[in-house]
């Protein structure tokens, strides 16, 4: 009844103000949009899994936000995301969905690419092309693929090394061979000579091999990167780290190629191929059989050997997927 | 709308009520405070209810306003039921509380001021005069921008007073007024009660225990013992009471030999 | 039936039913005078002085250290974690959704509910209510009705004030905290980008309701104190505590429901 006027006009200041600064945040967090979130409007994007990706999730169009993930369900034999896309946002038809795994604590996003200049737009609520991509997970699976692939082709080509009891050593099989078909060795000189020239000047695979140093380092290059790969991936994933380990220890056919001298010894003495090939030999059938009557020939098999035992001598001094690089450089 | 003679706050148009309280009983829980009481009040007549502590009486008052609900029985206010709100917006009734119920946080003019404007009647200037009126009435216009706080006690009865009067009643309740006043001011207070009826005609009924009071200006008296009314009649009856415990009541006999308390129930 | 099932109740939750049952009562008989409200224009501008004015130092105050404390653990925790440059997010989020809101009626509780409750309990003990019953003016109408008219129209003012400085405080925090260290733009860019106006309307809509329950169930405690001056401070201790666990339970099943 007897309010001041001091009162009256203090209580209305501090209204205004705070009616402002209501305005004020307003107008800084919407951008003096509508009252809740564009609705925007919805396109389907199909994929085998979803991974990470959740509800709410950013839909990123070339790293910049253009909407979210607006639910994620099971549809038939594979996942379905609803994107809700800025209605201000246009998607191209030929644009492809990916979904990236950022970090390690699961976030998600979806990321749109712009897609061609000329396509046509994606109207709402249809469904946008997808592409699985590489994540780190399936990086690792691969890698441990790779190394149980390539331990199952080392580990018989270790066993044909170690040899058979019944069997004598494959060298002295070879030495016994050539010197009794010296004189076949010599008569396929010719053919094994244009075989070595073609290989000396570079064709072939086996010959670019051999020359192209450019090839060599490129490999090199790549086994490098494997092994940067497998580096940063022993910080995260345990099996690979227990893979490597394990290679570490010398235990596995890898492993006992890369660190036993012996494993080393037994390759210096035969390669699979040649057991084969020797028991052809002793028959002396078939073209190569035939080849090793020449003299030039055993020449030609004693610089191959050389070239491996080299290899081998090398492979005490480098890392492990590096030599097997060497290894295979030096067995072509 | 009041347009009565100038120097009266109280309008000539608004006629006195009589009051009617049949068979009222009244329970706390198990405790019975009052027991069929019944009586009539005539339109402005002074009505004295008379008790010892805790008989009942500011019970029965707040029957009378309807802040309580009977548990039996009911009290008629110009043949309106008192326990119905409604009864209120009918009749004026004031009720001078013991304590005043002063508003604590408003000045005495606000006090005063608070019923006439939250019911429109008039302008600031004849709220004012209205205000000022009553004020004048009870020799209050000192004590116009006092807090409650600032008074004393015989002060505070006669703004409790003051602001019953602004109200210009047709049924005036006392209750104590002259509880905890020297017996000057005691005096001073049954004056103006009796003053108030016989200028505007106001039916008053007065709860107390004060004995002078009733003598002197009640036109009836009811005592109340034990939730039940004991006594009911002319003050001059009271004289030579017949009922021993009314006799005891009005001239206690302060006897050290055999002190009453030590004879009280539980 | 009802009255049979009622019995079979044990007391404190027949208290709780009761409570607010008569709650609700006086909401319904305050509701019924709404069309006296520009009359109580005057009533309402001191309630809005004490409800807003007066309490905004102290909400002030406390959001400030609310937003740098929130700042400062989640930057100690997120430091390892690498979620560090969400703070913005972090405490603009807590505050505006959650904090803000609470802690505004929480302090409404404190500062306010307590007055209210002393207020309207010393009217009640001292018969000042009896007498405007008397006076043929409903207490509903002149005491509670314009307490909460006032405190709808304030509570937004607090509740924003809040969220801002809370924000501010934990923008300050983590400019000047060494192991955070984010600048104020990319801790208020951060806070954008994760932010929308409907996480501050919807704890503006929380503080409304906070609020209002506040002020109802503090008008109620004390206008239905009974007996002598010592039970207004019953009142005072039972307005608050209720106040303080309505704002809590009600807070889950509002955040909840506005989700």
């Amino acid at each position: 009844m007897t309010n001041n006027p001091q009162q009256t006009a203090r209580v209305g200041l501090f209204f205004l103000l705070g009616m402002a600064l209501i305005w004020v945040t307003f107008e800084t967090l919407s951008g003096g949009k509508l009252w809740f979130k564009d609705k925007g409007y919805q396109l389907v994007a199909g994929f085998d899994s979803l991974k990470e990706l959740k509800t709410g999730d950013d839909v990123r169009m070339a790293g910049v936000k253009i909407g979210d993930v607006a639910l994620t369900r099971l549809a038939g034999r594979r996942a379905e995301a609803v994107l809700r896309i800025d209605s201000d946002k246009r998607i191209k038809a030929d644009a492809t969905a990916t979904i990236i795994t950022q970090g390690l604590i699961g976030t998600g996003y979806v990321s749109i690419d712009l897609g061609s200049e000329a396509a046509p737009v994606l109207p709402a609520g249809a469904e946008i092309r997808t592409a699985a991509t590489a994540d780190l997970n399936t990086v690792m699976s691969q890698i441990g693929d790779l190394s149980r692939k390539l331990e199952g082709a080392l580990g018989g080509l270790g066993s044909a090394l170690n040899g058979d009891s019944r069997q004598p050593g494959l060298l002295q099989k070879v030495d016994a061979i050539l010197a009794e078909n010296r004189e076949n060795l010599s008569r396929t000189t010719a053919n094994l000579q244009q075989i070595t020239d073609k290989v000396n000047r570079g064709e072939g695979t086996l010959g670019r091999l051999l020359h192209d140093s450019r090839l060599h380092d490129e490999l090199l290059a790549g086994v490098a990167e494997l092994k940067q790969g497998a580096t940063q991936a022993r910080g995260f994933l345990a099996n690979a780290e227990e893979l490597v380990a394990e290679v570490k220890r010398g235990r596995g056919t890898l492993g006992a190629l890369v660190y036993d001298q012996k494993a080393a010894d037994d390759l210096k003495a035969s390669l699979a191929s040649l057991r084969e090939v020797s028991e052809q030999l002793a028959q002396g059938r078939g073209t190569l059989g035939q080849l090793l009557k020449d003299d030039s020939l055993v020449r030609e098999t004693r610089a191959l050997l050389k070239k491996a035992d080299r290899a081998i001598d090398n492979l005490d001094d480098t890392g492990p997927i590096t030599a097997v690089g060497v290894v295979a450089n030096g067995l072509f | 709308m009041p347009a009565a003679n100038s120097n009266s706050p109280l309008p000539g148009a608004a006629p006195a009520v009589g009051v009617k309280v049949e068979g009222l009983a009244k329970r706390f829980g198990t405790f019975e405070v009052l027991r069929g009481v019944s009586f009539t009040v005539q339109p402005g007549e002074i009505f004295v209810l008379m008790g010892p502590s805790g008989s009942g009486k500011s019970v029965l008052l707040k029957h009378l306003v309807g802040l309580e609900r009977p548990s039996a029985g009911r009290t008629l206010v110009a043949s309106h039921d008192g326990a119905d709100p409604a009864t209120r917006e009918r009749v004026r009734m004031a009720l001078v509380f013991q304590a005043g119920a002063l508003f604590n946080s408003l000045s005495v003019y606000d006090n005063l001021a608070l019923y006439p404007r939250e019911h429109r009647l008039g302008d600031e200037a004849a709220i004012r005069d209205r205000v000022m009126r009553a004020l004048q009435i009870l020799s209050l216009e000192n004590a116009v921008h006092k807090l409650p706080a600032e008074l004393s006690g015989g002060m505070r009865k006669r703004v409790a007073i003051a602001r019953a009067l602004v109200m210009e009643p047709q049924l005036l309740l006392y209750d104590e007024p002259t509880s905890e006043l020297d017996p000057v001011m005691s005096a001073t207070i049954t004056e103006i009660i009796a003053t108030l009826r016989q200028r505007y005609q106001v039916t008053s009924i007065v709860v107390s225990h004060d004995r002078d009071l009733a003598l002197s200006i009640a036109d009836r008296v009811g005592i109340l013992m034990g939730g039940q009314l004991v006594f009911l009649g002319p003050p001059a009856d009271l004289r030579q009471p017949t009922d021993p415990r009314v006799a005891d009541f009005l001239n206690p006999r302060i006897d050290l030999e055999h002190p009453r308390f030590k004879h009280l129930e539980t | 039936m009802t009255a049979r099932l009622l019995a079979w109740l044990p007391n404190p939750i027949l208290q709780v039913l009761h409570g607010t049952g008569s709650a609700l009562f006086l909401l319904v008989r305050s509701l019924r005078h709404l069309p006296s409200l520009p009359r109580q224009f005057g009533r309402f501008i001191e309630q809005c002085h004490l409800i807003g004015y007066t309490t905004m130092p102290i909400v002030g105050i406390l959001s400030f250290f609310i937003g740098s404390v929130l700042a400062l653990q989640s930057g100690h925790a997120g430091e390892n974690v690498g979620y560090k440059q969400f703070i913005g997010a972090l405490v603009g989020l807590t505050m505006a959704r959650e904090l803000g809101p609470v802690m505004a009626a929480v302090l409404l509780a404190g500062r306010v509910g307590s007055a209210i409750a002393a207020e309207l309990a010393s009217m009640k003990v001292y018969q000042e209510v009896d007498a405007l019953e008397t006076m043929n003016i409903p207490p509903e109408r002149m005491l509670v009705l314009p307490r909460l008219a006032a405190v709808l129209t304030m509570m937004p003012v607090l509740t924003i004030m809040a969220d801002l400085v809370g924000w501010f405080g934990g923008a300050i925090v983590a400019q000047y905290t060494h192991f955070i260290s984010i600048e104020p733009a990319s801790y208020f860019a951060n806070l954008r980008q994760y932010m929308d106006f409907s996480d501050v309307l919807n704890g503006l809509i929380k503080a409304e309701i906070f609020g209002f329950t506040v002020v109802l169930v503090c008008c109620h405690i004390g206008l239905n104190t009974r007996g002598g001056p010592r039970e207004i401070g019953a009142s005072v201790t039972r307005a608050v505590v209720t106040s303080l666990i309505l704002i809590l339970v009600l807070d889950f099943f509002v955040t909840k429901a506005l989700m």
